[in-house]
Formats: C-alpha cells, structure tokens, sequence
C-alpha cells in the first residue's frame, strides 16, 4: 500500500460516513430511527438494498468463484427479477398499509403473539449467528494479503460502523449505503478496466474471451437440469426465486430498507430497480474474475494465492518438483495461448488444474486441514500485486463499504427486532417514545458489541465460519411459508401458522442432513413444507367445528 | 389491482412495469445463452 492508496482509502471511508451522517440528521422518535419517518426515496433505498446484499467476502470471493469455476455463479440471481415482482404486488402494499415496524410484528396482526414471536427469534438466531462472520471474513483476508493485524481490522470496522449506525439510525444507514453502492461500482469498473488494460498486446479482447471460454470460464448459463449442480438455470430461476422472496420478503435486514419509502410506489420502484441492475452487476463482477483468469494466462500466476498455504507448502519437500511441473505447464499452455492454439491450451489447462489441486492438497495437510480453498485470496493477491497505485485504494475502499454497508444493516434490524418484537412486545408494553428511542440506540451498541466480539473469536473457528453462514440460511424458506400463510391463505390461524414453522425447519433440516440436494432448492422445500402443514393443521382443527 | 392504488410512474400501471420487468430477464437469459453458446467452447 502506497501513501496514495492510503489517501483514497480513508477520504473514500471518511466522505462515506460523514455524507451518510449530514444526510440523516438527527432522529427525535422511533419512527424516525428505525424507520426514517418514511421519507426515503426510492434510489436511495435501491441503492441502500443493493448494498446490504453485497457483503465484502461476496465482492472479494464472486471474482475468485469466477477465476476458479467461471461465470456460472450469475444464474443464482435469475430469479430475482421474479420474487421483485412478486413482493412488489403482493408484500409491499401490505406491509405499508399495515403501519408496522418490523417484517414479524405483522405476523401478529395476522396470527398470533406466539408465531410472531418465533418468527423473530428465527430471524435474531440466523442473523445474530451471521452478522459476526459478516465482519471476520473480510478482517481475516485483508489480513493474511496485507498483513494487517485481523483484530485490529476488525475492531476498527466494527467500531466506525457502530458509531454511525448507533447515531442516525436507519436513515444513516441508508444514505451511507447508498454512497458505500457508489464507491462499489466506483472499485467495480475500475478493476474491470484495469484488467482489460493490463491484458498483453496480442491478447485482444476477442482472443480474451476465446481463451476464457476455452477453459470453460464463460459458462453463464447451464440448461441441463441436475437437482444436485448447485448452480444452474432451474436452481437459479426456482431456487433462487424462492430465496429472493425469503430474503427481501421476510428479513428484516432488507424488509427494513423498503419500509422507509415514502410511498408504496416509492418501495416498489426501490426493489424493481434492484430486480433490473442486480443481474448485469454480478455478470460485470463475474466477468472480471474472468478477465483476472486470462491476464494469469500470460503473466504467471502463485500454485497457491492463500499466502500462508503457500508457506506451508513450501515448507513440503513434493514442493519443488511440483513447483517446476508447474512452471513447464505454464510455459505450455502461454505459448498455446500466444499461437490460438485452443485445444493445446485446453489440455494445458487441465495439466494446471490438476496440479493446483495437488498443491491445494499438500498445503491442507501441511497445515493439519483438508483441502485449502484459496478462490477468496485470488482477486486480492491480483489487486495487490498487479493494479496502479491509487486504484489499489479505491478497490480496497469499495471492499471496505462493502463490508461496512451489510453489518450496519445487519446491526439496525437486529436491534429493531429486539426492540419492536421482543422488548416493546413482551418486556415493558407502556413507555414514552423517548424511553424506546434510548432503548434502540442501546440494543443497536449491544449488537455492534456482539458483532465485535463475535468476530474476534471467530476468525479462530475456520471452517466453522462457513458451517454457521450456511446454517444461517437455512431458516429462510420457512420464514417466507409462513407469510405465504398470511398472505394467500386467509382461513389458518395462528397455532397452525405456528406449527408450519416448525413442521418446515424439520422438513428442511430433515432434507439438508440426509440427502446432497443443492442448496438453493432448500428454500423451497422450507416454504413449501411450511404452507402444506400450516394447510394441513387448519383442516385438521376446523374438523371438529364441523362435525360439531 | 387496487383502483385507488397510486400508478407507476411510467408505462401506465404496475402490470405493465412488472411485465417489462418479466420480458427484461427473457431477454437476459437469451443474451447469456448467446455469450455461453458463442464464447464457451
């Protein structure tokens, strides 16, 4: 890092938190902390949901994902043009119309205090479980790239974040979300050009594109349906709508963004703006991995981008002859590229393939794991490595507000629903405004606080990390069957909505253990289990009534 | 659709804006299995 990376870096954070907090104002009710007092613009929640959406570790990992299994990742966000829709005609208006705070204080209005109450709960342990990982993940591969110690990374982000988001609210964090989007695609185009650029003379962009496609990393569409490829048009169009509708329907770290708007059309402009920009962004993200791919075509690439994998296998005596297998195949498969040659570099490709995963092996066992996965390390080791001074800031900036834009939003709607679902509701039911404004400002310290502490213990649970992320995204499908409950089916009641919830965690947890079913499928089958037995119990109770 | 809802601010109702919005992802995923088709050999 030079001093002009430096100086973009903190002018980027500085303007980002200082812009969000003048924007805000300051916030005298709890409508207008927790939910701007709706007056939000539609682009400024557009932006402010894309942002939340895009975590660090999706902006550092999407490019890797590219680089390492190509562009196939995009068909994920193929349905969520769908599920804007949907949320836009059937969600939006309804929440709006109902005045609530919170995604699962409607859920009482509709059913009960109890599936209300399970509801939220579901939504503190699945985000409380993720917001901690939210902040490590970026701490830990800044730090193993730039050797910045992760504690104080970590410390550091988590501190700012808290600060603005514990002093303007919702209305702070939406107009810094919307600056740190900017700053996003801001870093977004500038690696893409700079990787273009920095593409050899008789690499054209046309030869480009022929040699990443030749090694399979252009494969933006799949049509083949295969219910265990996590990623394919079928998953991305049904799966993938489902998890949208769960995501933007029913959490409340997104649900929140939209209930600012100052009108309904204002809410539903914000989401379909989304449902048109988010595809072609994570195409651009993708595609540049892509490119990162074919600039290592000719110029050579680590065995290894994790840096301390790579010690470990320096360390191993197979290392030099694999180092120098290595090296010949690379020498191979440039000239292959250099003459077009395609089916020679294909077959040079697989040689590479195939010795990095010897080398991702090694390194693993070296360091007492399994296989190293070093898809994260791949588009930072470029950016620090190969981009101009002052771009490597700007980069490191978007990096930085994305990781910034998803935990003050994970940070504000956690304390909402502590406020609103938990503390309001069922600790203390009368007070003056004044008392649950104090009261929100403090519960959004106490889950900064956690989401501190959380990540500092959990940059030393490795794999454990991805296990809890993953576990996090378990309880959505039933969370979005049970407001299709509400929503679609106006003769269940609460005891039956209630136990949907749990009939759908058990058919989902049920599936998730005993079969290798892709993951995106798993919010479906948690919806659709939810609303057959929430229909179910219905039946079952009224049978009585009738028969009486 | 409500009739005293509030309408978009283009193409006359949220119908035709979801529709737009439906006919949009067509085109996406038509253009993706064009790049697939003609660049991923």
């Amino acid at each position: 890092m030079r001093p002009l990376d430096w100086a973009v870096l903190g002018a980027s954070l500085a303007g980002i938190v200082l812009y969000g907090l003048w924007r805000s104002g300051s916030s005298r009710t709890t409508s207008q902390y927790l939910l701007a007092g709706k007056t939000m613009p539609w682009y400024a929640m557009a932006l402010s949901i894309m942002a939340t959406q895009a975590s660090a570790i999706t902006f550092i990992s999407t490019t890797g994902q590219a680089y390492a299994d190509g562009m196939r990742f995009v068909q994920m966000y193929l349905g969520l043009p769908l599920a804007m829709i949907l949320i836009s005609a059937f969600i939006v208006p309804r929440f709006h119309s109902s005045g609530v705070f919170t995604a699962y204080e409607y859920l009482e209005r509709r059913f009960d205090a109890k599936t209300r109450a399970l509801a939220g709960v579901i939504f503190l342990l699945s985000r409380g479980l993720a917001v901690g990982v939210s902040l490590s993940a970026p701490a830990v591969v800044l730090t193993v790239i730039l050797g910045w110690p992760s504690q104080w990374t970590t410390l550091a982000m988590g501190a700012l974040v808290v600060a603005y988001t514990t002093s303007g609210g919702i209305a702070a964090v939406t107009w810094t979300e919307f600056v740190q989007m900017l700053v996003m695609l801001a870093g977004l185009f500038a690696a893409l050009l700079t990787v273009i650029l920095l593409l050899p003379q008789e690499a054209s962009f046309t030869n480009a594109l022929a040699v990443a496609g030749a090694a399979g990393k252009l494969n933006a569409v799949v049509w083949r349906l295969d219910l265990h490829d996590q990623y394919n048009l079928w998953s991305g169009l049904i799966g993938g709508m489902f998890l949208a509708l769960s995501y933007f329907g029913c959490d409340q770290s997104q649900v929140q963004r939209y209930l600012t708007g100052r009108s309904v059309t204002q809410s539903r402009l914000s989401l379909l703006f989304n449902g048109l920009a988010k595809i072609p962004m994570q195409f651009l993200i993708l595609f540049t991995g892509a490119m990162v791919f074919v600039f290592y075509v000719y110029t050579q690439p680590p065995i290894v981008f994790h840096p301390e994998a790579m010690r470990a296998l320096e360390s191993q005596p197979s290392y030099e002859p694999l180092s120098r297998e290595y090296d010949r195949v690379f020498q191979q498969r440039r000239a292959a590229a250099q003459r077009f040659d395609l089916e020679g570099f294909r077959q040079a490709q697989e040689q590479m393939d195939e010795i990095r995963s010897h080398a991702l092996t090694i390194a693993g066992q070296a360091a007492g794991q399994g296989r190293v996965n070093d898809t994260n390390y791949v588009f930072l080791w470029f950016v620090v490595h190969q981009i101009p001074t002052g771009v490597v800031g700007l980069i490191l900036a978007a990096i930085f507000a994305a990781a910034m834009s998803t935990i003050s939003a994970e940070i504000n709607s956690l304390a909402t629903v502590s406020m609103v679902d938990i503390y309001r509701r069922f600790l203390r039911r009368e007070a003056p405004d004044g008392h649950y404004l104090a009261a929100s400002r403090w519960l959004t310290v106490f889950w900064g606080g956690y989401a501190i502490v959380t990540a500092l213990y959990a940059q030393n649970l490795g794999s454990l990390v991805e296990a809890v992320n993953r576990l996090g995204s378990l309880f959505y499908g039933t969370l979005l069957g049970v407001f299709v409950l509400a929503f679609a089916f106006p003769r269940v009641g609460g005891t039956a909505a209630f136990f949907a919830m749990i009939a759908g965690e058990a058919a989902v947890f049920t599936v998730w253990h005993f079969t290798g079913l892709a993951f995106l499928w798993l919010n479906a089958i948690g919806c659709l289990a939810a609303v057959a037995a929430g229909c179910g119990v219905a039946v079952l109770g009224r049978r009585p009534q009738a028969a009486g | 659709m409500n009739p005293t809802e509030e309408r978009p601010p283009f193409r006359g109702s949220w119908g035709r804006v979801y529709a737009a919005l439906a006919l949009y992802l067509v085109l996406l995923i038509a253009l993706f299995t064009w790049f697939t088709r003609s660049w991923n050999r």
